[in-house]
C-alpha cells in the first residue's frame, strides 16, 4: 500500500522551518541583525561569531549562567546565519528553474515561493544569490527596469563563435528564435506574424500542428517567445482586418546582436553580411554603440572599485 | 589589495557565505562554468557525452589548460556547489549499466525541477504514473492503468487523448521511459529524486541488495526475496561458475546479464544492449 505524498504540496522547494517558525529563531536573527553588520561583509560576521566565542573563554569573570547566555546566543546566531544560507540556496535554485523557462522573475513571487518571514532581507539574500550565479553558473541577475521588481539571468560567460557552440538541449528552439529574428532584422526591425507564418510553412511548419522538436509552434512562438521577452508582439494600428507584428524584444537585445544574426542570415544565403549594405550599416552603428555602453559601464565599476577601497570595504 | 577593475576584485575566490568559513577547494573558471550551464540544459548526460562536452568547454574556455580528469573536474565543481546543496551526481542507467550524470538537489523537493515544464495537472499525471512504477513488481506502469488515473487528477480537466501526449512529453523530456506501452523511471528522474521517492514512499520503495540503491527494475531471488540491479546482477555473479542468491544462496534462476563494457560499445558501434531483451520480466 502506498503511502500517499502530502496533497496539494507546492512543486517549489520549501525553506524548512519556514511553517510555524520558531520564535527564539527570529529573535536570535534580529538581535543578530542589531549586533552584525551585513552578512555580506563575511570578514567581520566571522569576526562577530569568533569575538562571541573569544568572550566566553577570556572572561573567567564571567558567572556560568552569563556563558550560558552567551552560548545560547552563539548557536541562536549560528542556526540563523545557517538559515539565511539554506533560503540563498533555495533562492539560487528557483532562479535557474525559473530561468530555464525564460520568463522573468518578480520579487513577489521570490518573497512568496521561497524567502517567507526573512523577506526584510530581501537585499541581502538576492544579494548573495546573485553572487552564487555569478561565481559558480557565470550568470548574472539583472533588474528589468529600475521601477518593476523583475529580474532575469544573462550569460555571462564569453559568447562564443558559432562553429564552437554547443547549445545542449536548447539548440533547435534556439535555431528557431534566431530564424524569426533575422527575419524582422531584415524586414527593417519588424515583421508582420503573416510573414513569420510564411517563412516557417516553408520549412514545413504549420502554427498549430505539433512538432517533434518544437511542439506546438504557434504556442512556442506566440506564449513562451513573447513571455521570455525574446520577441515583441503587438496589433498594428489602423488595419483592418487587424494585423499583428513581431520585433526584437529586450533578451533578444541583450543576448545577441544585429551583427551577429546578420552574419547568420548572411552564412544562410551563402553572401557576405555587406551584400546587404543598410542593414550592415545599421549593424556596425549597433556595434559601435554596445562597445561605447561597455566602456562606460566597466569606466564607472572601476571607480566604485577604486572608492570602496578607499572606504576600506571588501565586497567578499 | 593591489588596484585592479571591478570583475577582477572576486575572480577564483570562492564566496564564503557560510559562518564558520568552511575552506572550499573548488576553483571556477569559465570552463567549469560553461561545463555547468550545458550539463543543465542536457538534463542527464551519459559519460561518453560528458567527456564531449569537457573537452568543447575547455577547447572554447581553456585552450592552454591542461584537462582535468573527469571525476576531479566534477569533484572539483561539487565543492563549490555544496553550498548551494546541488551536486553533480553519477549514477547508471538501471537496463545496462551505463553512466550517467544529472544536476540534482541535495534537499528533498517534490518534483520541483519538473514545475518549470508542467502544468498542475501534468505534474500530478507523472505522481500518479510515479506511484504505479514504485507499486509494480516489475517496475513498468501500463499506459492503461496510468490513463485510467485520469480522472483523479488534480487541476485542469486532462482527457486521455491528452494524457497520452503529456506522457509522451515525459518521454521526451527524460523523466520516463516507454517501452512496449509500459513505462518505467529514466535514469533521470532516479537520480533526481531518489531521496524525494525513499522518503516519500518508504514502504512501497525497492531497494538494490548489493549497492543499496534505489531500485526500480531488477532481478529478484524467488526464496527470499532479495532484489538486484541487472548491472549489479551482472557485476556479482561475472566469474561466477554457478550464480546463487547472495542472502539465501539457493539457486540464482534468471539470465546472468553481461556487464558494460564502453570499449566493446565503441568498436561495435551500436549499443550492446539493443541487442538483449529490452527488460527482464524475471520477477
Amino acid at each position: 500500500m502506498l503511502q500517499k505524498p502530502e496533497s496539494g504540496a507546492l512543486p517549489i522547494p520549501q525553506a524548512e522551518g519556514k511553517d510555524g517558525g520558531r520564535d527564539g529563531e527570529t529573535q536570535a536573527l534580529t538581535a543578530s541583525q542589531e549586533e552584525a553588520p551585513s552578512p555580506l561583509l563575511q570578514e567581520s560576521s566571522k569576526e562577530d561569531l569568533g569575538a562571541g566565542r573569544e568572550e566566553g573563554a577570556a572572561e573567567p569573570a564571567l558567572t556560568p549562567k552569563g556563558a550560558r547566555t552567551l552560548a545560547a546566543k552563539a548557536l541562536a546566531r549560528r542556526r540563523a546565519y545557517r538559515r539565511l544560507d539554506r533560503t540563498v540556496a533555495e533562492l539560487v535554485q528557483f532562479l535557474l528553474v525559473k530561468d530555464k523557462k525564460k520568463s522573468p522573475i518578480t520579487r513577489s513571487e521570490m518573497v512568496k515561493y521561497v524567502i517567507g518571514d526573512l523577506k526584510d532581507l530581501f537585499p541581502e539574500i538576492i544579494a548573495r544569490a546573485a553572487e552564487h550565479l555569478r561565481y559558480a553558473f557565470g550568470f548574472e541577475l539583472k533588474q528589468l527596469g529600475r521601477k518593476h521588481h523583475t529580474y532575469i539571468l544573462i550569460n555571462k560567460l564569453k559568447p562564443l563563435e558559432e562553429e564552437e557552440e554547443d547549445l545542449g538541449g536548447d539548440g533547435p528552439r534556439l535555431g528557431l528564435l534566431i530564424m524569426i529574428l533575422g527575419l524582422i532584422y531584415m524586414k527593417g526591425n519588424s515583421a508582420r506574424e503573416t510573414q513569420v507564418w510564411e517563412m516557417l510553412r516553408r520549412l514545413g511548419m504549420r502554427p498549430s500542428k505539433y512538432h517533434f522538436l518544437f511542439g506546438y509552434p504557434k504556442r512556442l512562438i506566440l506564449e513562451d517567445f513573447v513571455q521570455q521577452r525574446y520577441l515583441n508582439y503587438r496589433q498594428v494600428p489602423h488595419t483592418n482586418p487587424p494585423e499583428c507584428e513581431f520585433s526584437w524584444g529586450p533578451r533578444s537585445n541583450l543576448e545577441i546582436s544585429k551583427m551577429k544574426v546578420l552574419g547568420f542570415v548572411a552564412k544562410l544565403h551563402k553572401k557576405e553580411p555587406h551584400h546587404w549594405p543598410v542593414q550592415y550599416r545599421e549593424a556596425l552603428a549597433d556595434e559601435a554603440d554596445r562597445a561605447r555602453a561597455k566602456a562606460r559601464a566597466e569606466a564607472s565599476m572601476r571607480a566604485r572599485a577604486r572608492a570602496n577601497q578607499r572606504a576600506g570595504i571588501h565586497p567578499w | 589589495m593591489q588596484e585592479t577593475p571591478w570583475e577582477f576584485v572576486v575572480p577564483d575566490k570562492t564566496p564564503s557565505c557560510t559562518q564558520g568559513g568552511a575552506r572550499r577547494a573548488g576553483i571556477m573558471t569559465d570552463v567549469h562554468r560553461r561545463f555547468l550551464q550545458l550539463l543543465m540544459t542536457h538534463g542527464v548526460l551519459e559519460e561518453r557525452g560528458v567527456r564531449r562536452l569537457q573537452k568543447h568547454c575547455y577547447r572554447v574556455h581553456g585552450r592552454t589548460a591542461a584537462v582535468e580528469e573527469l571525476e576531479d573536474f566534477i569533484n572539483n565543481i561539487n565543492s563549490v556547489l555544496e553550498s548551494l546543496y546541488i551536486e553533480i551526481k553519477k549514477g547508471a542507467t538501471e537496463d545496462d549499466g551505463r553512466p550517467v550524470y544529472a544536476l540534482v538537489n541535495l534537499a528533498t523537493t517534490p518534483v520541483s525541477k519538473m514545475a518549470s515544464d508542467f502544468a498542475e495537472n501534468e505534474l500530478d499525471l507523472f505522481r500518479k504514473a510515479l506511484e504505479l512504477i514504485i507499486d509494480s513488481e516489475t517496475g513498468f506502469a501500463s499506459s492503461t492503468n496510468i490513463l485510467n488515473l485520469v480522472d483523479q487528477l488534480k487541476g485542469k480537466k486532462m482527457r486521455k487523448k491528452e494524457a497520452e501526449q503529456v506522457l509522451q512529453k515525459f518521454v521526451q523530456n527524460k523523466w520516463l521511459i516507454e517501452k512496449e506501452g509500459e513505462f518505467t523511471l529514466h535514469s533521470r528522474a532516479i537520480l533526481e529524486m531518489e531521496q524525494y521517492i525513499r522518503e516519500t514512499y518508504p514502504d512501497a520503495v525497492k531497494t538494490c541488495n548489493i549497492c543499496h540503491g534505489l531500485l526500480i527494475q531488477g532481478q529478484s531471488c524467488e526464496t527470499c526475496g532479495i532484489r538486484m540491479h541487472l548491472p549489479c546482477v551482472a557485476k556479482y555473479f561475472q566469474s561466477a561458475p554457478e550464480p546463487r542468491c547472495p542472502h539465501c544462496n539457493d539457486y540464482w534462476p534468471h539470465e546472468i546479464p553481461e556487464v558494460f563494457n564502453p570499449d566493446k560499445e565503441r568498436e561495435a558501434g551500436t549499443s550492446k544492449a539493443n541487442k538483449k531483451p529490452s527488460r527482464s520480466r524475471q520477477h
